[in-house]
């Protein structure tokens, strides 16, 4: 009798739980994917960081308003640990036991491609507001989107760039850490590189955090005008310091993401001088907006009031995709929780998106290879120039003139 | 051929960081015998001690070593008595909870790390650190970072004052006899519970001090550990566990197949060749390069 009566609780235990878990609420339920530890920790917590600044916001604002009514929101976390695998279950957790209403992805690319048939099966909408992969948008996820704009299309602006820089660089030698976002990089600068006329004289995918210096010492004797690396914040520091450390400073070094983040300035002070990056939004970006922050720089001065730094492309990206969800959902105007009918709507929603944000327009292609990624901004050339990111291209968004070719590492 | 001369020097520098983070780790495995995963979290602690020392006092992360080398040393003296405890235990395979034990401490010590110290990537100045030398000759060219240079000169001081410790001191006489056998060394007087604390006291400190170097030549981070564990785990096993003359060499091949991959095979399989030596090696002969680990 007790065996069946302790039988009885489990079952009805089971049963009670998921639904408890669609209980009407009063906010919603935002599952955050994010790689908080692992190697990919410092990108993650960026990412987090942007959610929580969105999360923030809205909620000083009240929350999000569906109808008469305004809904603040509340994000849950699961840890992806920088691995694919650990990224898609920490989504079915999201989905399956939280019951979230939609979530914000991961900070790289490798764990987003993890994550996004999770989403894709449960029919849970995801916008990760950093991944850049082309490799993401290719696969035409119906549940997935992406602030951020794929990597072919900014990486091949900064080489654009460079190539209009007098005198002009005429040899290159481009490699990138084997991971899916650093490769996507590395064969964008190569084939812009190939389309401006500047002949590639090495291309090679590296394992990813290793020291790089003898690498560098070979093609030192090749005399490169121009390096360009994919790879991540610690790779890009290692790389820098090796190239001082043997004296080699070609015309220009080129970089992507990493650039812009505050720790890479902070670590080779003024080594980092003079470092060209990719961007799409940066502090000094001209930008309007109606939705929580007016322009860049009141974004800016929000992330440093609370995280004592400035914010990078990738934060403000991922703010951005709160942002996006708050004006979809305002449009569908269910109230939480949202049923699968619901986010199918909001689906709709997001695809119908094309709002002036601080970060810029968001706009989602709905077809085409960039297939739900957003295409509402123009790439940017960064460099550091005085330990502050300055947009040195295209001309019409410049704020400074670049400085090129770099100046030798001994006459600094 | 001409980028050869380079493509040796670099493995030769490379070689010499393998040195400095695995010597410390053959030691403590050949007299405790255990294998200790949190090896590169020592060597990170040790970069975050040097870095935010260098930050505060602003004196030169090369004479902070001696300072990092005294406070792990303690630390690692202080901690070595659990670690026994758990190497001595009667109930399970001693051998695996030591493992456990230290894999435990490594996922601590990140955790930790990254809650106190950030998540941001720093790197420790040194004067040292922009320096060069550059020589060229006909078609050939050598450029020789001084840094990089320095961390060599650290890793052959090292190797010999252990040396000199163990073949020429009472204390490397009592180290060497726990290390051939415990019960005799006992019994002529060794004390194993002190002897075993100094010597794990000692690798923590050279770990330490290994950070700081490898703060002051790569980065530091809280999640470098363990990319350096995985490697003087390679190096000890090729060097043979627990034979320490073996740990120079070992270091070196490793140093020198990588560099010599990187600049003229692909980089991409510079790993992977690394593995297939390893793997090759420890067919041919299972106790090291040498036929001498255990």
């Amino acid at each position: 009798m007790r065996r069946a009566l302790r039988w009885a609780t489990l079952v009805a235990l089971t049963v009670a739980v998921p639904a408890a878990g669609q209980e009407a609420r009063e906010f919603f339920k935002v599952g955050v994917v994010a790689e908080l530890s692992g190697d990919l920790a410092t990108g993650g917590n960026v990412t987090k960081r942007g959610y929580d600044l969105w999360a923030q916001a809205v909620n000083e604002a009240g929350g999000i308003p569906v109808g008469a009514k305004k809904y603040p929101v509340k994000l849950f976390y699961a840890d992806a640990q920088s691995n694919p695998s650990q990224g898609a279950a920490a989504a079915e957790r999201l989905i399956t036991q939280e019951h979230v209403d939609f979530i914000l992805g991961p900070y790289a690319s490798g764990v987003t491609i993890a994550v996004a048939p999770v989403v894709e099966k449960y029919k849970v909408p995801m916008i990760t507001g950093s991944a850049e992969s082309p490799m993401i948008w290719r696969q035409k996820f119906l549940y997935t989107f992406g602030t951020v704009p794929p990597v072919n299309f900014t990486g091949a602006a900064a080489i654009q760039t460079l190539a209009g820089l007098s005198p002009a660089p005429k040899t290159a030698v481009i490699f990138g850490s084997n991971d899916t976002f650093s490769k996507a990089t590395a064969e964008a600068f190569e084939g812009a590189a190939k389309k401006a006329g500047i002949k590639v004289l090495k291309f090679n995918i590296v394992p990813a955090g290793q020291d790089l210096t003898p690498l560098m010492s070979a093609v030192k004797g090749m005399r490169p005008d121009l390096v360009a690396f994919g790879g991540h914040d610690e790779e890009l520091i290692k790389l820098v310091k090796g190239m001082r450390q043997i004296d080699f400073a070609p015309s220009a070094i080129l970089m992507h993401y990493g650039v812009t983040e505050p720790a890479f300035v902070e670590a080779l002070k003024d080594d980092a001088n003079q470092v060209f990056g990719g961007a799409v939004w940066t502090a000094t970006t001209r930008t309007k907006s109606e939705i929580l922050w007016k322009d860049a720089p009141s974004y800016e001065a929000a992330a440093r009031k609370a995280f004592g730094v400035g914010a990078d492309y990738t934060q403000a990206g991922c703010s951005a995709a709160g942002i996006a969800f708050q004006v979809a959902l305002q449009k569908v105007g269910a109230p939480p929780p949202l049923s699968e009918a619901k986010r199918a709507e909001l689906i709709k929603a997001l695809e119908a998106v094309d709002v002036d944000t601080f970060y810029g327009k968001v706009k989602f292609a709905t077809d085409g290879e960039f297939y739900h990624a957003n295409v509402g901004l123009a790439p940017l050339t960064v460099q550091i120039q005085g330990g502050k990111v300055a947009v040195v291209g295209p001309k019409k968004d410049a704020d400074a003139a670049a400085q090129y070719p770099m100046t030798p590492w001994s006459k600094r | 051929m001409e980028l050869l001369p380079q493509a040796l020097a670099d493995g030769v520098m490379l070689g010499a960081i393998y040195i400095i983070i695995a010597i410390a780790f053959s030691l403590v495995y050949g007299v405790m015998h255990v294998i200790d995963f949190a090896v590169g979290e020592w060597i990170m602690l040790g970069a975050f001690a040097g870095f935010h020392l260098n930050q505060r006092t602003h004196v030169d992360p090369f004479l902070l070593l001696p300072v990092v080398f005294v406070g792990f040393a303690a630390l690692g003296y202080v901690l070595q008595p659990l670690i026994q405890r758990v190497l001595s235990g009667h109930k399970g395979n001693p051998l695996l909870m030591g493992l456990v034990f230290t894999f435990g401490l490594s996922l601590m010590f990140r955790g930790l790390a990254q809650t106190f110290f950030g998540f941001y990537s720093h790197s420790t100045p040194s004067r040292f650190s922009t320096g060069s030398f550059f020589f060229e000759k006909g078609g050939f060219f050598l450029t020789v970072s001084s840094v990089r240079l320095a961390g060599l000169v650290y890793a052959v001081v090292i190797t010999g004052v252990l040396q000199w410790l163990l073949k020429h001191t009472d204390f490397g006489l009592g180290v060497r006899a726990l290390a051939q056998h415990k019960d005799s060394a006992g019994l002529m007087g060794v004390n194993d519970r002190r002897t075993n604390a100094f010597v794990y006291a000692i690798y923590v400190g050279i770990s330490a001090m290994t950070g700081v170097l490898i703060g002051t030549i790569l980065s530091v981070s809280a999640k470098m550990g363990p990319e350096y564990t995985i490697f003087a785990f390679f190096v000890v096993v090729l060097a043979g566990m627990g034979y320490l003359a073996g740990v120079p060499a070992a270091a070196f091949l490793l140093g020198i197949i990588q560099s010599v991959f990187l600049v003229y095979l692909d980089p991409g399989y510079t790993l992977l060749a690394v593995f297939a030596v390893l793997y090759l090696i420890l067919l041919v002969s299972p106790t090291g390069l040498f036929r001498k680990g255990v």
